[in-house]
């Protein structure tokens, strides 16, 4: 700004900064991811709507990545850091199976994802992950990240765009959360699913971003089985 | 308060500089540090939309042949579907140079695998695959390759079709289509491919004609003239420059 | 940080069988800091009109008084009640003449027609859009906690009994995830015959 105190003159020629498009590196790809987890098993779900803005890329995204036979990560957020990171981990847990001649347990993956998170601490990928697996015991087991590293181990856990309106559901249906005189029977997987679903579609009513279908994997010392149920697709 | 005395090298060049033209942002710019990233470029030569889609046998990638310089339709016989091997074709819409600078770095790969000499030949998912790295790599040094590809191809007899844009954001569909024909005629071709899931190449190709020519009417910057490239078990067969059927009798109609 | 953010509060309103329920949190705070935990910000306009004001404590206090000026006027004029559709066009009308200097509250308007007692709810935003469904309304800083809870619990045609505990359910596991919302709750089933007022015991956390 051209001062008024001044009264040098001012030439406008050579003010002009360096013209510029504002680049950003981020972008908000939309998707929710609902994991649950019970005493020998855990469901991950997560939508399979790919968008940015109001365009849908594709309503057919896998965003559940099975990194071991008992470990499974869901990614939300900004896609291109999700394909990143991703790949980077499938070969950070091959290095590990080589290195130390077994599998990598899901407790370790998860102390490793959150490494990872942070070693990008001032240029971090921005994604909302929840990794499920099950634990040394066989019991299901939850952590969920902030784009930067911070993980929590919880037994139930709602992420991405429609993280919010998910989350205080499965505290009431899973957590039991502000409920008088129910005793807290152990969850079955059918429950698990059900919810899982219900949660879903509820957050497809008001989340333009958490659509199309849904990917689940269910997860017990037997092995991975998937199962997939239709949104709506508007 | 005390009022502070000027310097005694007030207005005059920074260390090293002859002359200093007072009072100018330009100086401010050399002088102290940036606020801006000096990189970070901003298309030039662009191209606009791609159209493609994976039919009963294989895919096509459709896209016209103008180089836009901001409004100005300046060249007007840039090629930009192109066969990369037998079984990959590659369609790229925004910056040309970009595009064609990335073209030069798929050569060098292909003639780095061929020294080789494995006998193995590049694959649609490993190329796809591979621009996916190369545009993220851009997009992490804050300098990105300002670009849209679309990768088509046959990878062990299946029709592959996938894209990635300038960020690295990579994704495979029945339907890709870029720019202003993911607004435009994406609807149309989903709807149409709803209606008949299997349709074989000439019906694709009548199907890419009618998007070109819907795209021709409201994108202000395409052009008549496209290139369709089209990839099966029979070969890669790259047509072109077909002309859009032009029909603006309608445009009366439109008050 | 919004100005509809500075002091918090969640609130929602459910259409019922024959019966409405509004209910909002009670706290008080300034930004993260909480200074009351018995904020009203639920008001009566008649028998059976409510209307909830929540957004800037401020503005919600300001807009009460000013709304229940013109409510007090239009029973004199007219001498009827007024009706909760006439409440929110009054409502909307004075909320977008400060179009371009708004009042930096969402209010919920909810009641039963004082002559056919039929159920109504509405929100606007904070210029007098209004927004009518046939199933709830929620506003506050914890509207997307709400919206999940109300998609999945509300159902059709909920006696007063049921109601309650479904608008009860639905506030405080959605506030219980708003660290600017919660601190007690009060909820409001109206009906034909009675309005039941319920004071929630909520965590203080």
């Amino acid at each position: 700004m051209h001062s008024v105190m001044d009264s040098r003159p001012f030439f406008e020629d050579y003010s002009v900064k360096p013209m510029q498009r504002q680049f950003s590196p981020y972008a908000d790809n939309g998707g929710s991811i609902i994991a649950i987890s019970g005493n020998d098993f855990v469901v991950i779900g997560a939508d399979t709507r790919l968008s940015s803005g109001y365009s849908i890329y594709t309503r057919d995204q896998n965003k559940l990545f099975k990194l071991s036979d008992t470990t499974v990560l869901g990614c939300s957020g900004c896609w291109c850091d999700t394909l990143s990171l991703t790949r980077i981990l499938n070969a950070r847990m091959q290095m590990y199976e080589q290195e130390h001649n077994k599998k990598m347990s899901t407790p370790a993956c998860a102390q490793m994802l959150s490494t990872m998170l942070y070693y990008k601490r001032f240029f971090p990928y921005y994604i909302s992950n929840i990794l499920v697996g099950l634990d040394s015991e066989g019991k299901g087991c939850v952590y969920s990240y902030d784009p930067i590293g911070h993980t929590e181990r919880s037994s139930y856990r709602a992420g991405g765009s429609a993280g919010a309106l998910l989350q205080p559901l499965l505290d009431n249906q899973v957590g039991m959360k502000n409920m008088q005189n129910v005793q807290n029977e152990p969850l079955t997987i059918e429950r698990a699913v059900g919810i899982l679903k219900d949660t879903f579609i509820s957050a497809a009513e008001r989340d333009i971003y958490t659509g199309d279908s849904i990917k689940i994997n269910v997860i017990t010392k037997d092995g991975i089985k998937e199962d997939t149920f239709e949104l709506r697709k508007d | 308060m005390f009022q502070e005395a000027p310097s005694f090298w007030q207005n005059g060049p920074a260390p090293g500089s002859f002359y200093n033209f007072p009072n100018t942002t330009f100086n401010q710019l050399q002088n102290s540090a940036s606020d801006a990233f000096k990189h970070s470029q901003s298309p030039v030569t662009t191209a606009t939309s791609i159209v493609a889609l994976v039919y009963d046998a294989g895919v096509i990638i459709a896209g016209d042949i103008l180089g836009s310089y901001g409004s100005l339709a300046r060249y007007r016989n840039c090629s930009r579907v192109l066969k990369v091997n037998n079984n990959i074709i590659l369609g790229a819409g925004g910056d040309y140079g970009d595009f064609q600078y990335v073209k030069a770095l798929l050569n060098q790969k292909i003639i780095d695998e061929e020294c080789l000499d494995d006998g193995l030949k590049l694959k649609p998912k490993s190329l796809h695959c591979w621009l996916t790295r190369i545009m993220y790599n851009r997009r992490s040094k804050f300098d990105p390759f300002w670009n849209n590809f679309v990768v088509g191809g046959l990878q062990d007899g299946v029709p592959f079709l996938g894209t990635v844009d300038k960020l690295g954001t990579a994704y495979e569909d029945k339907i890709i289509c870029t720019g202003y024909g993911a607004h435009i005629v994406t609807p149309m071709i989903r709807a149409a491919l709803d209606k008949n899931p299997n349709i074989n190449k000439a019906e694709a190709k009548a199907l890419v004609l009618k998007a070109m020519e819907v795209l021709y009417y409201r994108d202000a910057r395409s052009y008549p003239k496209f290139e369709i490239a089209t990839l099966d078990q029979d070969g890669v067969e790259i047509a072109g420059p077909i002309d859009v059927s032009q029909n603006w009798e309608i445009a009366h109609f439109v008050r | 940080m919004s100005i509809l953010t500075y002091n918090g509060g969640a609130m929602l309103a459910m259409k019922g069988d024959g019966c409405v329920s509004i209910a909002a949190d009670k706290r008080y705070g300034i930004q993260m800091q909480t200074v009351g935990t018995n904020f009203q910000k639920i008001f009566e306009m008649g028998p059976h009109l409510y209307v909830g004001l929540p957004g800037l404590a401020t503005d919600t206090q300001t807009v009460m008084e000013k709304i229940r000026f013109r409510k007090n006027l239009y029973e004199l004029r007219e001498n009827r009640k007024i009706s909760p559709k006439v409440m929110a066009s009054m409502l909307s009308n004075m909320l977008y003449e400060k179009r371009f200097g708004p009042f930096f509250v969402e209010p919920i308007v909810a009641g039963l027609d004082p002559v056919t007692y039929e159920p109504f709810i509405c929100n606007m935003d904070l210029i007098g859009c209004i927004n009518k469904p046939d199933e709830f309304v929620v506003g506050g800083t914890a509207s997307a906690q709400l919206y999940g809870m109300c998609e999945s619990v509300w159902e059709p045609n909920l006696g007063p009994d049921d109601l309650f505990e479904t608008t009860s359910q639905a506030l405080m596991n959605a506030f219980d995830r708003d660290a600017i919302s919660g601190w007690g709750a009060v909820v409001y089933i109206i009906e034909k015959d009675k309005v039941t007022i319920k004071d929630l015991k909520t965590r203080m956390d």
